[in-house]
């Protein structure tokens, strides 16, 4: 068990990020499978989910894929390098800089979005 | 799953199967295809693709191809299975209380199933009526 600081950090938001992306999947097919109802039924519910809101719950899905994928790259370098558990905090320094430079594209896109009022009224 | 084993006879004495070796090297394998799959199908059409143009012709343009049908379908298939066994872990870890562990499990697990069901039907099953 690690004893407090950044590994337990990496766990916890390992953990809180990977159940908030199981909920956030089953919305998402939820979503996508109501094309079988046909074009005003899931154009409904898609300019439903053009609301704000949900696009910043989107910047947030977004920030947990990018912090859970990475971070389980760490993980597999725990697991697998006989270096990685000694350097796993370095590592996890390195999980946010590759978090940093993948997210930026999408923050300045989405957020932009956002600000400039672009969602489908 | 309350890991009582201190010492790898011990677990070898706990485990009656190799099942949880197999997830565990199924969750590795896994996470890795994901990080590639996910980060494509977001930048796809969160960065390149205006979201809010996103709509029902959107999708049935993507889903009519077999290439995007199958992407997505690994999408569906592995992040399910990873986020079924991940949830698994977190239940075993904070659901003291046996029957109310179970019970949460049978109900989640049939709504991932169900999910699943559903997603696959939407990929393969349903025209999108576009060539």
């Amino acid at each position: 068990m690690y004893r407090g600081r950044e590994g337990q950090w990496a766990f916890y938001l390992h953990r809180i990020s990977g159940l908030g992306i199981l909920v956030f999947l089953m919305l998402h097919v939820a979503n996508i499978a109501s094309a079988m109802w046909g074009p005003e039924v899931s154009n409904a519910l898609m300019k439903f989910y053009h609301q704000p809101v949900f696009q910043i719950g989107l910047l947030l899905l977004i920030a947990g894929v990018l912090y859970h994928g990475f971070n389980g790259l760490r993980i597999i370098l725990m697991d697998f390098t006989a270096w990685g558990v000694r350097y796993q905090r370095q590592l996890w320094y390195g999980v946010w800089v590759l978090f940093v430079i993948f997210y930026l594209p999408f923050l300045l896109k989405i957020g932009g979005g956002i600000l400039g009022g672009s969602h489908g009224d | 799953m309350a890991i009582k084993s201190k010492r790898y006879e011990e677990a070898r004495l706990e485990a009656s199967t190799n099942l949880e070796l197999y997830w565990w090297v199924f969750m590795r394998i896994s996470g890795v295809v994901l990080v590639f799959l996910l980060i494509g199908h977001m930048w796809m059409n969160a960065v390149i693709t205006d979201l809010n143009s996103i709509d029902y012709e959107y999708v049935a343009k993507r889903l009519s191809q077999t290439t995007w049908k199958i992407y997505d379908l690994l999408i569906l298939a592995l992040g399910l299975l990873h986020g079924a066994n991940g949830l698994r872990y977190v239940l075993d870890d904070w659901i003291r209380n046996p029957s109310r562990r179970f019970w949460t499990k049978v109900v989640l697990y049939s709504l991932i199933a169900f999910l699943f069901f559903l997603g696959s039907l939407s990929l393969l099953n349903h025209d999108f009526g576009v060539n």
